[in-house]
């Protein structure tokens, strides 16, 4: 009974071959070749030493160089079922007859690293299956142009508001918004500073400022460099539903330039927040907040 | 993990299978000779040589003696699968389009095409000995299908039934003792490339070229779940340990010289079996994928490829910490 054990457990330890990396090439160096002479290459040879089974093989490549082939196998011990340590001792058969034991580099290869990866079908829903000629092509139902008394699709000198009182006093607050907004929001190049959220230089404020006299915008300023715009939302909610929020970014950095807009839909609101805000400490700053003044004419 | 690729076809892969311990897996390619190979490290064991064309499928036994293979050149042939030799070759008519042992091993069915002026014919013979007898001896039952050919088939349980996909999109459940028809459905509108049961053998995904894979009930050949592609599913396999199954296609070998959408649509697709819903892909394969199993622990899959090459790729743990995001209310 014990022999009979003590067979078995020889049965189950095999040598497995499993980790096979791409084989290097070395190019042989000039010493090499002038020492060996043309034509002998060296003798194929097979350590195996801590695990590691070495095999070094010479051949010429197709430029007639020779080159040095290293391959490295680990092997590795592992306990099976008997049935499949059994089929483990079958000797090769039919093309892989003349096979040494191990992997046969002409049959068996470790391709490059492939990972899956992982979707969600509602992902997958919106990608349109061609999008990257879907980008060059012109958008074909997005209006060019507006009309700037009543934003309609329309020329101005076509509007049908055009001697009425509501051009006149739309105007020129319109034209201004029709400007701003179409600088951002159409197809057109628009030159790097005149994007939205660009630094606009000394002197001037950042388009996301830019309002109507009636809009209840307030300015904070010393701002702490990493406060982000979930930062400030949080600053700010309790005193009223915000309509807007800038935060002033470094372009390069994406860090806070410490100042943001933020425009609430309340003038009292805007005003509550002044009063409690303006002094107070937040992250080691005491802020300043004011009403953000009207972009200067220039 | 980096796959292991087996280069031992050099025409494109027919059907791969693993043995039901999982340590060796078949491979069949439309060269004549099928494949065994080591699933751990990829050594190749040796080849089956002898058939004379297009290997179209294989199946192995469950104590892995035995295999049994079916091709172009009109013959089934049986191999032991220690030596490699051929034990013993049935002639047929036309060309063997599907073969499988039942689980018991003591009975084995394969189909014919319908070519050459013969119809397309399903056989069951008697596999308890093989020896040279089984090329001369009748099969135990055999009967013709008239409309659409078989394109797949699986065993049923308890080695009573089988069940047949057919080249019109039909399932047909056959009963072994009178060779009549139980149920017949009608749920894909394409071919039915391959049928896989899932572990237990309750229910079975079929894989068509009408871009859906579908699951079954094995026994009464209900509709489960559908998983919709925008493809042709060559095949598909179940995961034995998660709720996971796998989808392999492409677009047909002859089409895709002449279609030029973006490369790619030959990656492994993972769809969670019940939701329905795909989550993971495997790119890989430079051509449609043919055939897919899953080792039976569930931790690697094989993939084989209209580009001749056989990818075994282990899963990664991100696969296994998955965890599919649906709403429990």
């Amino acid at each position: 009974m014990k022999r009979s054990r003590d067979a078995l457990f020889k049965n189950m330890w095999y040598i497995f071959v499993t980790k096979m990396p791409v084989a290097d090439e070395i190019q042989s160096s000039w010493a090499d070749e002038v020492e060996i002479d043309q034509g002998a290459l060296p003798p194929p040879s097979e350590v195996v030493e801590n695990g590691l089974k070495i095999v070094t093989e010479y051949k010429y490549d197709n430029d007639n160089k020779k080159v040095k082939i290293v391959r490295t196998y680990k092997i590795e011990k592992r306990v099976v079922s008997k049935s499949i340590a059994k089929r483990k001792t079958w000797s090769k058969f039919g093309d892989s007859a003349e096979d040494k034991p191990g992997p046969n580099p002409a049959t068996t290869n470790v391709s490059e690293d492939v990972f899956m990866q992982f979707i969600s079908s509602k992902e997958e829903a919106q990608r349109p299956d061609d999008s990257d000629l879907d980008g060059l092509k012109p958008p074909t139902s997005s209006v060019i142009f507006k009309c700037r008394t009543c934003q309609g699709e329309h020329w101005t000198s076509s509007c049908p508001f055009k001697h009425t009182q509501l051009a006149q006093t739309k105007a020129n607050e319109a034209a201004k918004a029709a400007e701003a907004k179409a600088a951002s929001s159409t197809n057109k190049y628009v030159a790097p500073n005149m994007r939205e959220g660009a630094s606009r230089g000394p002197g001037r404020e950042p388009p996301g400022a830019r309002r109507g006299d009636d809009v209840a915008a307030i300015r904070i300023s010393n701002l702490s460099n990493f406060a982000v715009e979930a930062d400030l939302d949080d600053l700010v909610k309790g005193f009223g539903p915000v309509h807007k929020l800038y935060l002033a970014k470094e372009k390069s950095t994406g860090l806070c330039k410490g100042f943001a807009y933020v425009h609430f839909k309340f003038k009292a609101d805007a005003a509550k927040a002044i009063q409690t805000l303006n002094g107070h400490g937040y992250d080691h700053l005491i802020l300043n907040v004011e009403w953000s003044k009207p972009p200067q004419n220039n | 993990m980096k796959p292991l690729m087996l280069q031992g076809h050099e025409r494109a892969i027919t059907q791969i299978k693993y043995n039901r311990e999982g340590d060796l897996l078949f491979s069949a390619a439309k060269d004549s000779k099928p494949n065994v190979w080591w699933s751990l490290n990829g050594e190749r064991l040796g080849t089956f040589n002898g058939h004379g064309g297009v290997v179209w499928c294989l199946d192995v036994d469950w104590q892995s003696i035995h295999l049994i293979t079916g091709g172009g050149d009109s013959s089934c042939r049986l191999w032991d699968l220690e030596t490699g030799k051929n034990i013993a070759t049935i002639k047929t008519n036309s060309s063997v389009r599907t073969c499988n042992f039942s689980y018991s091993a003591y009975q084995a069915a394969y189909t014919t095409d319908k070519a050459m002026g013969h119809p397309c014919e399903v056989f069951i013979i008697d596999t308890r000995t093989i020896d040279d007898s089984i090329s001369s001896a009748s099969s135990i039952l055999k009967w013709e299908i008239t409309d659409s050919k078989v394109t797949s088939m699986i065993w049923g349980t308890l080695d009573e039934t089988i069940i047949t996909g057919h080249e019109a999109g039909d399932l047909i459940q056959w009963d072994l003792r009178t060779g009549k028809k139980i149920h017949s459905i009608k749920e894909h509108s394409r071919q039915i490339n391959d049928m896989q049961l899932s572990r237990d053998g309750t229910m079975f995904i079929t894989a068509s070229k009408d871009q859906t894979a579908k699951l079954f009930d094995t026994s009464s050949l209900e509709l489960l779940k559908e998983y919709k592609t925008e493809r042709p599913v060559n095949s598909a396999a179940l995961s034995p340990i998660l709720d996971h199954v796998v989808l392999g296609g492409g677009q047909d070998a002859m089409e895709v010289t002449t279609t030029s959408t973006r490369q790619g649509k030959f990656d492994a697709r993972f769809f969670h079996l019940v939701f329905e819903e795909e989550f993971g892909r495997v790119k890989g394969h430079f051509g449609p994928i043919n055939s897919l199993a899953f080792h039976p622990d569930g931790r690697s899959y094989a993939s084989g490829g209209e580009d001749g090459y056989v990818r075994v790729q282990s899963f990664d743990q991100a696969y296994f910490d998955y965890t599919f995001d649906y709403n429990r209310d």
